[in-house]
């Protein structure tokens, strides 16, 4: 389970993010929505330790800053950045050392086949597309079996049917009972995945709205509505959203 | 920590098998292996002439740096700056359970290899230049290697990672470091008004009492006059106040809460060094760590068409900026051309070789930073700049044109201190400064036909390897000019065969430079 509590960010004297709370329970894939410039990425960001905050985040009921709540929490930023001089291989094995496991070689190669990088692990991080990095950085983070995983628009860059493969990961990841934050633009392609969305501008969660609650409404309208964005259900006030 | 170890010894491990790959790596050893042998001779005959051979001189020359290097290290800690983390290990170690206290000391490690061969440089002409016993320099290594690495790990430790320690008291340690070195230079200026300014004076400043009883880097300096120079109450009492230091800092450290607090810092300097590389991987030099570039506001009258807007665009993007066209090749060719008559007056002349120190120091410096290609390398990387429709040639000369007379600029500040104390002829003179200009504009279009020969598969190393074989030629070719001019008859006709070769050699990479526009594949 992931939970922010009263989550509040300055970055000098501005507000980027101003009291924000939410909660995913586990096996719940959550949609953190916004416009740009709306404080998604500080969230992110915050919950992954990158930033200081004012406020409490806990992963599985643990201060998220503290190694044990590190130890079930994996991290997709929106731009992967690899070691140059470390092959797609060692890379994994960073990884599972830094966490402290000791992972099957059969796993680590079904993940390789998963996302066709097989033929490439002995590629050095310099070598690789911007696609079979997020590739990587996506394997880095499932190869540890998270309880928690926060994923920052992971859908750029990859080919079709590594979204499709991603996609089914996420829905096996819920079906495990993991905890999934999405934070996307591409509102189509989450549209099959999600049970709970969370819609932020001006660094404010505007609501919070589980699938059975908005069962027949489209999510890209329901996003459109709450932010008053050009869309065609037409403005609302960010206390009728409330 | 394992998996920081395992992080850093496959890094160190698979960089060098890169390196040792690519045939630059073996130019930079030679020239870099040059160095460090004939280093030694030209700082003989400074080390002797100062009576500095001894390990009093070594002690001396260890202070020198400890004045500068100690100060400087606290204020980079204490501003949270100065440990150099890359955008990889924001995203792979920053999130994971590796302990935030593993995490700086792997920053640290990182310049462990770096330490470990500037210390046996030390080592190594401690005993050559400073004939100093073998087992003082042994002690010496040990002692930097172990216990000074051990402190300013702790102290990096403690003022970067430290959650106790609060902005206020960062801020205080920042001023603290400058009174640290303000302390230094008012010692110097006691010394300086007793017995005014010589040799002598500042050997006494160097090893005296009073600048090793200052707090840390003074402390450190009097473990180094122990070492090189026996006990004296000041080098004990200077000495055991380091080793208090050191055990209150290491045990301080060990035992300080860290869960992270110092990530967002760390974030912020790896974003700004990433920015700063990306910069310098283009030949963009300027562009400094941590400071934004900040550009005024300007205008320009736009005039033509076509290729014009880009000589407008530049001088634009030029007229913003702080120092306009003028660099650091600008200040490089300036002190260059400073020290060149300097040199003369102080020599009393170059003997034969006299009339050529001018081009060869030109052609030298060119040479050296040739990675430096300015704007004209982001122009070369462009597809509008290929897509402009206009002729290869308008284009080629309105992308190089403002540094084409940046070149004519530093060459005259390179040439004329130097052509003025050597009474060279008007005539000799612009031969001179035409043959830097040549030679910038030579590099400027070697890298466009580095381009062409290399294309992208030998990658950004293998085009400057191209680039800088290609100006060897160029060089050596200038030389060949310059040697059959002298043989018949006068300097001027030397220079003038030697210009002529240059330009004649440019004018063909502005052909091939200008030909490569009508595609963009090798890019």
């Amino acid at each position: 389970m992931l939970e922010v509590i009263g989550l509040t960010k300055k970055y000098g004297s501005t507000l980027a993010v101003d009291d924000v709370g939410f909660a995913v329970p586990d096996g719940k894939v959550g949609i953190l929505l916004g416009p740009n410039g709306a404080g998604k990425s500080t969230v992110i960001k915050s919950i992954a330790g990158l930033l200081r905050y004012k406020g409490t985040v806990r992963i599985q009921g643990l201060d998220s800053r503290t190694v044990e709540a590190k130890r079930c929490f994996a991290y997709v930023p929106e731009l992967p950045y690899m070691y140059e001089a470390l092959t797609i291989r060692e890379h994994m094995e960073f990884i599972t050392r830094a966490y402290g496991l000791t992972v099957p070689e059969e796993e680590i190669q079904a993940l390789f086949e998963t996302f066709e990088l097989t033929d490439k692990q002995d590629k050095l991080g310099n070598e690789l597309s911007k696609g079979m990095m997020q590739k990587v950085s996506i394997c880095c983070a499932l190869v540890i079996k998270p309880k928690v995983i926060l994923l920052d628009e992971p859908m750029v860059g990859l080919d079709p049917a590594a979204i499709k493969e991603l996609k089914q990961v996420i829905l096996r990841l819920r079906d495990e009972g993991c905890t999934v934050l999405i934070s996307t633009h591409m509102l189509e392609m989450v549209k099959e995945l999600w049970d709970v969305t969370f819609v932020m501008d001006k660094g404010r969660i505007l609501g919070t709205y589980p699938r059975e609650s908005v069962a027949d409404e489209d999510l890209e309208e329901l996003f459109f509505k709450v932010t008053g964005c050009s869309g065609k259900g037409g403005p609302s006030s960010v206390e009728e959203a409330q | 920590m394992r998996a920081v170890i395992y992080l850093y010894r496959k890094n160190l491990k698979n960089r060098i098998k890169i390196a040792l790959r690519k045939p630059i790596t073996y130019f930079f050893l030679i020239l870099i292996a040059f160095y460090l042998f004939a280093l030694p001779f030209s700082l003989k005959m400074v080390v002797e002439q100062f009576s500095l051979n001894s390990s009093e001189g070594m002690a001396a020359v260890l202070t020198v740096f400890a004045f500068w290097s100690l100060p400087a290290n606290i204020i980079a800690y204490a501003k949270r700056k100065g440990l150099v983390y890359r955008s990889s290990d924001v995203h792979f170690m920053f999130p994971s359970p590796v302990s935030p206290k593993a995490v700086l000391l792997y920053a640290h490690l990182k310049t462990l290899f770096m330490q470990l061969l500037m210390n046996l440089f030390a080592v190594v002409y401690g005993g050559i230049l400073f004939h100093v016993e073998p087992w003082r320099l042994a002690v010496y290594f040990i002692f930097s290697i172990m216990a000074e690495n051990l402190l300013e790990g702790s102290l990096m430790m403690l003022l970067y990672g430290s959650e106790r320690l609060n902005e206020k008291f960062r801020r205080l340690v920042v001023k603290a470091a400058y009174g640290m070195a303000g302390i230094f230079i008012l010692i110097g200026l006691v010394i300086y008004l007793r017995e005014g300014f010589s040799w002598a004076s500042v050997t006494k400043f160097l090893h005296s009492g009073a600048v090793q009883l200052v707090p840390l880097a003074g402390w450190y300096i009097a473990v180094i006059h122990l070492l090189f120079m026996g006990a004296t109450v000041y080098s004990v009492t200077g000495t055991v106040l380091y080793c208090l230091t050191f055990c209150l800092v290491v045990a301080a450290a060990w035992r300080m809460k860290c869960t992270g607090d110092y990530y967002e810092d760390a974030v912020k300097f790896s974003e700004d060094y990433e920015e700063v590389l990306a910069s310098r991987r283009q030949g963009n030099m300027d562009k400094r760590l941590g400071k934004k570039k900040r550009f005024g506001k300007a205008q320009v009258r736009w005039k033509g068409g076509g290729a014009r807007a880009l000589f407008y665009r530049q001088l634009l993007e030029y007229k913003k900026t702080r120092y306009f066209i003028f660099d650091i090749n600008t200040l490089i060719a300036a002190l260059g051309g400073a020290g060149i008559a300097w040199f003369y007056v102080r020599e009393g002349g170059f003997g034969d070789f006299s009339p050529y120190v001018l081009p060869a120091v030109s052609a030298y410096l060119i040479f050296i930073f040739t990675a430096m290609n300015g704007k004209w390398s982001k122009e070369l990387g462009s597809p509008y700049t290929y897509m402009l429709p206009d002729n290869p040639f308008s284009k080629l000369i309105n992308a190089t044109g403002i540094q084409l007379l940046q070149g004519v600029i530093n060459g005259c500040l390179l040439v004329l201190p130097g052509a003025f104390v050597m009474r060279l002829s008007p005539w000799v003179t612009v031969l001179c400064v035409v043959f830097y200009a040549g030679m910038y504009a030579n590099k400027l279009y070697a890298l466009a036909v580095a381009q062409v020969i290399a294309g992208s598969a030998l990658g950004r190393t293998g085009r400057q390897l191209v680039q800088l074989m290609i100006q060897s030629a160029v060089i050596l070719m200038a030389l060949a000019g310059a040697v059959i001019g002298n043989l018949l008859g006068t300097v001027v006709s030397s220079y003038i065969l030697m210009d002529f070769t240059l330009l004649l050699c440019t004018a063909i990479f502005m052909v091939i430079a200008a030909l490569n526009f009508y595609r963009m594949e090798t890019v």
